[in-house]
Protein backbone atom coordinates (compact mmCIF):
# COMPACT_ATOMS: atom_id res chain seq x y z
CA UNK A 1 0.00 0.00 0.00
CA UNK A 2 1.22 3.41 -1.01
CA UNK A 3 1.68 6.49 1.87
CA UNK A 4 -0.40 9.12 0.90
CA UNK A 5 -0.62 12.60 2.22
CA UNK A 6 -3.59 12.72 5.20
CA UNK A 7 -5.45 15.86 5.54
CA UNK A 8 -7.88 16.78 8.07
CA UNK A 9 -10.51 19.21 7.71
CA UNK A 10 -12.29 19.28 11.46
CA UNK A 11 -14.51 22.29 10.92
CA UNK A 12 -15.64 20.50 7.56
CA UNK A 13 -15.59 16.81 9.29
CA UNK A 14 -13.30 15.51 6.29
CA UNK A 15 -10.46 13.88 5.89
CA UNK A 16 -8.65 13.68 2.32
CA UNK A 17 -5.72 11.13 0.99
CA UNK A 18 -3.66 12.64 -1.26
CA UNK A 19 -0.97 11.31 -3.28
CA UNK A 20 2.61 13.39 -2.37
CA UNK A 21 5.04 15.49 -2.45
CA UNK A 22 2.74 18.03 -3.14
CA UNK A 23 2.81 21.86 -1.93
CA UNK A 24 0.53 23.08 0.45
CA UNK A 25 -1.34 25.72 -2.38
CA UNK A 26 -1.96 22.46 -4.71
CA UNK A 27 -3.56 20.87 -1.97
CA UNK A 28 -5.45 22.89 -0.89
CA UNK A 29 -6.15 23.63 -4.93
CA UNK A 30 -7.41 20.21 -4.98
CA UNK A 31 -9.39 19.78 -1.91
CA UNK A 32 -11.24 22.62 -3.29
CA UNK A 33 -10.41 25.20 -0.64
CA UNK A 34 -9.46 29.35 -0.59
CA UNK A 35 -5.71 29.66 0.55
CA UNK A 36 -7.14 33.04 2.14
CA UNK A 37 -9.37 31.41 4.26
CA UNK A 38 -7.82 28.81 5.97
CA UNK A 39 -4.45 28.49 7.84
CA UNK A 40 -2.80 25.04 7.46
CA UNK A 41 -1.13 23.50 10.36
CA UNK A 42 1.60 20.30 11.14
CA UNK A 43 1.49 19.65 14.78
CA UNK A 44 2.97 23.21 16.26
CA UNK A 45 4.06 24.41 13.25
CA UNK A 46 2.13 26.76 11.08
CA UNK A 47 3.05 25.54 7.09
CA UNK A 48 3.07 28.13 4.00
CA UNK A 49 1.71 27.71 1.18
CA UNK A 50 4.66 27.07 -0.48
CA UNK A 51 5.57 24.60 2.10
CA UNK A 52 5.98 20.67 0.33
CA UNK A 53 4.55 18.03 2.11
CA UNK A 54 5.68 14.66 1.88
CA UNK A 55 3.99 11.42 1.89
CA UNK A 56 2.72 9.69 5.45
CA UNK A 57 2.62 13.23 7.01
CA UNK A 58 -0.48 15.00 8.37
CA UNK A 59 -1.57 18.28 8.04
CA UNK A 60 -4.74 20.28 9.47
CA UNK A 61 -6.66 22.67 7.59
CA UNK A 62 -8.40 25.30 9.94
CA UNK A 63 -10.96 27.42 8.63
CA UNK A 64 -10.66 31.13 9.56
CA UNK A 65 -13.72 32.32 8.81
CA UNK A 66 -15.79 33.32 11.54
CA UNK A 67 -19.28 34.56 10.76
CA UNK A 68 -22.12 36.37 12.60
CA UNK B 1 10.50 30.21 2.12
CA UNK B 2 12.91 32.63 4.46
CA UNK B 3 11.31 35.42 6.57
CA UNK B 4 11.46 39.07 4.57
CA UNK B 5 12.25 40.45 7.86
CA UNK B 6 14.97 38.99 9.54
CA UNK B 7 15.93 36.81 6.05
CA UNK B 8 17.22 33.83 8.43
CA UNK B 9 14.64 31.69 9.86
CA UNK B 10 11.73 30.02 7.76
CA UNK B 11 8.84 32.09 7.38
CA UNK B 12 5.46 30.67 9.30
CA UNK B 13 3.20 32.94 8.02
CA UNK B 14 2.95 34.33 3.72
CA UNK B 15 0.88 37.61 3.66
CA UNK B 16 0.94 37.94 -0.02
CA UNK B 17 -1.46 40.98 0.71
CA UNK B 18 1.56 42.96 2.53
CA UNK B 19 4.05 40.85 -0.22
CA UNK B 20 5.93 39.72 2.67
CA UNK B 21 6.64 36.62 4.98
CA UNK B 22 7.58 36.16 8.53
CA UNK B 23 8.66 34.21 11.08
CA UNK B 24 6.72 33.61 14.21
CA UNK B 25 9.06 35.86 16.26
CA UNK B 26 8.42 38.56 13.60
CA UNK B 27 5.03 37.60 12.75
CA UNK B 28 4.75 39.13 16.66
CA UNK B 29 6.50 42.23 15.88
CA UNK B 30 4.60 42.98 12.67
CA UNK B 31 1.40 42.09 13.89
CA UNK B 32 1.58 44.03 17.20
CA UNK B 33 2.33 47.22 15.08
CA UNK B 34 -0.59 46.49 12.89
CA UNK B 35 -2.77 46.64 16.38
CA UNK B 36 -0.68 49.65 17.15
CA UNK B 37 -0.77 51.40 14.02
CA UNK B 38 -4.85 50.84 14.18
CA UNK B 39 -4.99 52.22 17.79
CA UNK B 40 -2.92 55.45 16.81
CA UNK B 41 -4.72 56.17 13.81
CA UNK B 42 -7.86 56.98 15.08
CA UNK B 43 -6.70 57.52 18.74
CA UNK B 44 -9.16 54.45 20.05
CA UNK B 45 -7.28 53.57 23.30
CA UNK B 46 -5.15 56.01 25.35
CA UNK B 47 -2.98 54.45 28.32
CA UNK B 48 -4.95 55.93 30.99
CA UNK B 49 -7.91 53.93 29.79
CA UNK B 50 -9.59 51.12 31.75
CA UNK B 51 -10.49 48.72 28.98
CA UNK B 52 -13.43 46.06 28.43
CA UNK B 53 -12.51 43.78 26.36
CA UNK B 54 -15.70 41.38 24.80
CA UNK B 55 -14.80 37.93 24.35
CA UNK B 56 -16.37 35.17 23.14
CA UNK B 57 -14.15 32.48 22.91
CA UNK B 58 -13.39 32.65 19.58
CA UNK B 59 -9.34 33.42 18.28
CA UNK B 60 -10.47 37.36 17.26
CA UNK B 61 -11.60 38.02 20.45
CA UNK B 62 -8.77 36.33 22.83
CA UNK B 63 -6.41 37.86 20.63
CA UNK B 64 -7.07 41.30 20.82
CA UNK B 65 -7.38 40.61 24.20
CA UNK B 66 -3.59 39.15 24.57
CA UNK B 67 -2.33 41.89 22.12
CA UNK B 68 -3.76 44.45 24.68
CA UNK B 69 -2.30 42.63 27.43
CA UNK B 70 1.42 42.89 25.79
CA UNK B 71 0.44 46.23 24.84
CA UNK B 72 0.40 47.27 28.52
CA UNK B 73 -3.24 48.19 28.80
CA UNK B 74 -5.37 47.53 31.47
CA UNK B 75 -7.95 45.13 30.57
CA UNK B 76 -10.84 42.86 32.01
CA UNK B 77 -12.32 40.63 29.52
CA UNK B 78 -16.16 40.15 29.42
CA UNK B 79 -17.87 36.80 28.50
CA UNK B 80 -21.50 36.58 27.48
CA UNK B 81 -22.74 33.28 27.91
CA UNK B 82 -25.51 33.15 25.12
CA UNK B 83 -27.59 29.72 26.01
CA UNK B 84 -26.77 27.96 23.17
CA UNK B 85 -26.69 24.44 24.00
CA UNK B 86 -23.40 23.25 23.96
CA UNK B 87 -22.12 25.57 21.54
CA UNK B 88 -21.89 28.34 24.95
CA UNK B 89 -20.62 25.57 27.40
CA UNK B 90 -17.39 25.06 24.91
CA UNK B 91 -16.60 28.29 24.27
CA UNK B 92 -17.00 29.76 27.66
CA UNK B 93 -14.42 26.75 28.84
CA UNK B 94 -12.12 28.35 26.22
CA UNK B 95 -12.29 31.93 27.59
CA UNK B 96 -12.04 30.80 31.46
CA UNK B 97 -8.89 28.76 30.51
CA UNK B 98 -7.04 31.49 28.51
CA UNK B 99 -8.29 33.94 31.58
CA UNK B 100 -7.02 31.35 34.34
CA UNK B 101 -3.77 30.88 32.59
CA UNK B 102 -2.81 34.92 33.27
CA UNK B 103 -4.05 35.59 36.44
CA UNK B 104 -7.47 36.71 35.20
CA UNK B 105 -11.19 36.27 36.00
CA UNK B 106 -13.39 37.63 33.51
CA UNK B 107 -17.19 39.14 34.13
CA UNK B 108 -20.00 36.40 32.78
CA UNK B 109 -23.06 37.50 32.25
CA UNK B 110 -25.53 34.82 31.92
CA UNK B 111 -28.53 35.01 29.71
CA UNK B 112 -30.08 32.01 30.54
CA UNK B 113 -30.41 33.76 34.53
CA UNK B 114 -30.98 37.29 32.69
CA UNK B 115 -33.83 35.62 31.63
CA UNK B 116 -33.14 36.40 27.51
CA UNK B 117 -31.06 33.04 26.25
CA UNK B 118 -30.92 33.81 22.76
CA UNK B 119 -32.61 30.79 21.06
CA UNK B 120 -35.26 31.11 23.06
CA UNK B 121 -35.57 35.14 22.24
CA UNK B 122 -35.38 34.74 18.83
CA UNK B 123 -37.62 32.50 18.15
CA UNK B 124 -40.06 34.72 20.43
CA UNK B 125 -39.50 37.57 18.97
CA UNK B 126 -39.45 35.89 15.72
CA UNK B 127 -36.18 37.98 14.94
CA UNK B 128 -33.23 36.57 13.29
CA UNK B 129 -30.58 34.62 15.88
CA UNK B 130 -27.92 37.62 15.07
CA UNK B 131 -29.98 40.24 15.31
CA UNK B 132 -31.30 39.33 18.39
CA UNK B 133 -27.24 38.68 19.83
CA UNK B 134 -26.63 41.84 19.03
CA UNK B 135 -29.14 43.56 20.36
CA UNK B 136 -28.95 42.15 23.64
CA UNK B 137 -24.62 42.55 23.65
CA UNK B 138 -24.98 45.93 23.08
CA UNK B 139 -26.98 46.18 26.27
CA UNK B 140 -24.80 44.53 27.99
CA UNK B 141 -21.33 46.36 26.86
CA UNK B 142 -22.86 49.46 28.50
CA UNK B 143 -24.49 47.89 31.40
CA UNK B 144 -21.18 46.16 32.51
CA UNK B 145 -19.04 49.03 31.64
CA UNK B 146 -21.07 52.11 33.23
CA UNK B 147 -21.05 49.05 36.45
CA UNK B 148 -17.15 48.56 36.72
CA UNK B 149 -16.23 52.20 35.41
CA UNK B 150 -14.65 51.08 32.27
CA UNK B 151 -13.48 54.12 29.82
CA UNK B 152 -14.36 51.72 26.62
CA UNK B 153 -15.70 48.82 25.01
CA UNK B 154 -13.44 47.22 22.58
CA UNK B 155 -14.81 44.10 20.65
CA UNK B 156 -12.55 41.47 18.21
CA UNK B 157 -13.93 42.93 14.83
CA UNK B 158 -11.26 42.33 12.47
CA UNK B 159 -10.67 43.81 8.35
CA UNK B 160 -12.34 41.15 7.22
CA UNK B 161 -15.63 41.50 9.22
CA UNK B 162 -15.33 45.19 8.45
CA UNK B 163 -14.92 44.79 5.06
CA UNK B 164 -17.74 42.05 4.44
CA UNK B 165 -20.23 44.54 6.57
CA UNK B 166 -18.97 47.37 4.07
CA UNK B 167 -19.51 45.11 1.18
CA UNK B 168 -23.44 44.50 2.47
CA UNK B 169 -23.86 48.00 3.25
CA UNK B 170 -22.89 49.20 -0.11
CA UNK B 171 -24.89 46.57 -1.71
CA UNK B 172 -27.95 47.80 -0.25
CA UNK B 173 -26.98 51.41 -0.15
CA UNK B 174 -27.65 51.65 4.08
CA UNK B 175 -25.93 55.18 3.40
CA UNK B 176 -27.02 55.76 7.19
CA UNK B 177 -25.22 52.32 7.83
CA UNK B 178 -22.38 53.51 5.71
CA UNK B 179 -22.04 56.82 7.56
CA UNK B 180 -22.02 55.31 11.10
CA UNK B 181 -19.56 52.55 10.49
CA UNK B 182 -15.66 53.02 12.09
CA UNK B 183 -13.27 51.40 14.19
CA UNK B 184 -14.22 54.49 16.62
CA UNK B 185 -17.67 55.14 17.98
CA UNK B 186 -17.19 57.94 20.70
CA UNK B 187 -18.57 57.78 23.94
CA UNK B 188 -22.33 59.81 23.68
CA UNK B 189 -23.08 60.07 27.82
CA UNK B 190 -25.46 58.91 29.54
CA UNK B 191 -23.88 55.56 29.66
CA UNK B 192 -23.09 55.07 26.31
CA UNK B 193 -19.56 54.35 26.19
CA UNK B 194 -16.80 54.52 23.56
CA UNK B 195 -16.34 51.32 21.55
CA UNK B 196 -13.75 50.65 19.70
CA UNK B 197 -12.63 48.08 16.96
CA UNK B 198 -8.73 48.24 17.27
CA UNK B 199 -8.07 44.94 15.54
CA UNK B 200 -9.51 46.75 12.16
CA UNK B 201 -5.97 46.33 9.96
CA UNK B 202 -5.50 42.48 10.29
CA UNK B 203 -7.16 39.80 8.58
CA UNK B 204 -9.03 36.81 10.12
CA UNK B 205 -6.13 34.83 8.76
CA UNK B 206 -3.75 36.99 10.51
CA UNK B 207 -5.46 36.43 14.08
CA UNK B 208 -5.91 33.06 13.64
CA UNK B 209 -2.05 32.73 13.00
CA UNK B 210 -1.12 34.93 16.12
CA UNK B 211 -3.46 33.01 18.05
CA UNK B 212 -1.99 29.73 16.66
CA UNK B 213 1.35 30.64 17.17
CA UNK B 214 0.68 32.32 20.62
CA UNK B 215 -0.39 28.85 21.68
CA UNK B 216 -3.94 30.55 22.35
CA UNK B 217 -6.80 27.73 22.42
CA UNK B 218 -10.02 29.36 21.01
CA UNK B 219 -13.02 27.88 19.70
CA UNK B 220 -12.66 26.82 16.05
CA UNK B 221 -16.40 25.99 15.81
CA UNK B 222 -18.47 27.99 14.33
CA UNK B 223 -21.62 29.43 16.10
CA UNK B 224 -24.42 27.23 15.00
CA UNK B 225 -27.17 30.16 15.46
CA UNK B 226 -24.67 31.94 12.49
CA UNK B 227 -24.68 29.40 9.79
CA UNK B 228 -26.93 31.20 7.28
CA UNK B 229 -25.37 34.71 8.42
CA UNK B 230 -25.14 37.42 5.20
CA UNK B 231 -21.76 38.68 6.33
CA UNK B 232 -20.41 34.80 5.32
CA UNK B 233 -21.66 35.28 1.56
CA UNK B 234 -20.20 39.07 1.59
CA UNK B 235 -16.71 37.21 3.07
CA UNK B 236 -16.57 34.95 0.25
CA UNK B 237 -16.51 36.88 -2.24
CA UNK B 238 -14.14 38.94 -1.06
CA UNK B 239 -12.13 36.40 -0.04
CA UNK B 240 -12.55 34.89 -4.12
CA UNK B 241 -11.46 38.53 -4.77
CA UNK B 242 -8.36 38.61 -2.44
CA UNK B 243 -7.06 35.31 -4.16
CA UNK B 244 -6.78 36.82 -7.07
CA UNK B 245 -5.89 40.12 -6.18
CA UNK B 246 -3.93 40.29 -2.32
CA UNK B 247 -4.30 43.62 -0.85
CA UNK B 248 -7.92 44.33 -2.34
CA UNK B 249 -9.86 43.73 1.08
CA UNK B 250 -7.16 46.26 2.97
CA UNK B 251 -7.65 48.51 -0.21
CA UNK B 252 -11.61 48.60 -0.19
CA UNK B 253 -11.72 49.35 3.94
CA UNK B 254 -9.11 51.87 4.23
CA UNK B 255 -9.93 53.64 1.27
CA UNK B 256 -13.79 53.71 2.79
CA UNK B 257 -12.00 55.42 5.84
CA UNK B 258 -10.19 58.16 4.45
CA UNK B 259 -11.42 61.36 6.20
CA UNK B 260 -11.62 62.69 1.92
CA UNK B 261 -14.36 59.65 1.12
CA UNK B 262 -17.15 61.39 -0.11
CA UNK B 263 -19.51 58.90 1.25
CA UNK B 264 -17.95 59.74 5.03
CA UNK B 265 -18.93 63.40 4.34
CA UNK B 266 -22.23 65.48 4.16
CA UNK B 267 -25.13 65.02 6.73
CA UNK B 268 -24.52 61.36 7.44
CA UNK B 269 -21.36 62.46 8.78
CA UNK B 270 -22.34 65.32 10.82
CA UNK B 271 -24.81 62.85 11.92
CA UNK B 272 -22.56 60.27 13.37
CA UNK B 273 -20.86 62.75 15.37
CA UNK B 274 -23.75 63.92 16.72
CA UNK B 275 -24.83 60.41 17.31
CA UNK B 276 -21.76 59.41 19.07
CA UNK B 277 -22.03 55.95 20.03
CA UNK B 278 -24.98 54.90 17.79
CA UNK B 279 -24.91 51.42 16.03
CA UNK B 280 -26.90 49.65 13.90
CA UNK B 281 -28.82 48.51 15.53
CA UNK B 282 -29.87 51.50 17.81
CA UNK B 283 -29.85 53.72 14.61
CA UNK B 284 -33.46 53.12 13.49
CA UNK B 285 -34.71 54.53 17.00
CA UNK B 286 -34.21 58.29 16.44
CA UNK B 287 -31.64 60.71 16.38
CA UNK B 288 -30.86 63.76 19.20
CA UNK B 289 -29.90 63.29 22.80
CA UNK B 290 -29.72 59.82 24.55
CA UNK B 291 -32.06 59.79 27.44
CA UNK B 292 -33.24 56.85 30.25
CA UNK B 293 -35.04 54.18 29.21
CA UNK B 294 -38.25 54.09 31.32
CA UNK B 295 -37.98 50.57 32.22
CA UNK B 296 -34.63 49.53 32.91
CA UNK B 297 -32.97 53.40 32.79
CA UNK B 298 -30.26 52.06 30.36
CA UNK B 299 -29.81 54.99 27.83
CA UNK B 300 -31.84 54.65 24.50
CA UNK B 301 -32.79 56.83 21.64
CA UNK B 302 -36.73 56.32 22.51
CA UNK B 303 -38.72 56.18 25.18
CA UNK B 304 -37.88 52.41 25.99
CA UNK B 305 -34.72 50.51 24.92
CA UNK B 306 -34.70 47.79 22.80
CA UNK B 307 -33.37 45.44 24.89
CA UNK B 308 -36.39 45.91 27.00
CA UNK B 309 -38.87 45.80 24.42
CA UNK B 310 -36.97 42.90 23.37
CA UNK B 311 -37.51 41.15 27.08
CA UNK B 312 -40.98 42.17 27.19
CA UNK B 313 -41.97 40.51 24.39
CA UNK B 314 -40.09 37.42 25.33
CA UNK B 315 -41.72 37.76 28.91
CA UNK B 316 -45.67 37.93 27.43
CA UNK B 317 -44.58 34.78 24.40
CA UNK B 318 -43.73 32.77 27.59
CA UNK B 319 -46.87 34.05 29.72
CA UNK B 320 -49.11 32.96 26.85
CA UNK B 321 -47.26 29.41 26.13
CA UNK B 322 -47.93 29.00 29.60
CA UNK B 323 -51.48 29.86 30.21
CA UNK B 324 -51.92 27.78 26.90
CA UNK B 325 -50.40 24.62 28.40
CA UNK B 326 -52.46 25.50 31.70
Amino acid sequence: MRWMIRVRIPQKKKELEIPGPRRVMDILAQAGVRPTTVIVTQGKKLLTKDHRVEDGETIDVISVVSGG
Amino acid sequence: MKCKRCRRAEAAVDLPSHHSAFCPDCFFVFFQRQVKEGIRRFRLLSPSDRVLVCVSGGKDSLVLWDVLMTLGYETEGLYIDLGIEGYSERSKEKVLAYAAARGKSPIVVDLAKEGIPIPEASRCARMEECSVCGTVKRYFFNRVAAEGKFTVVATGHNLDDEAARLLGNLLHWHRDHLSRQHPFLPDAGEGLVRKVKPLWRVSELETASYGFLKGIDYITEECPMSEDATSLVYKEALSLIEDQMPGTRTVFYQGFLDPENPLRKGPEERYWRSAGAVEEGEAAEGAGDPRACASCGAPTYADVCSFCRLRERVRQRRERRAGGAS
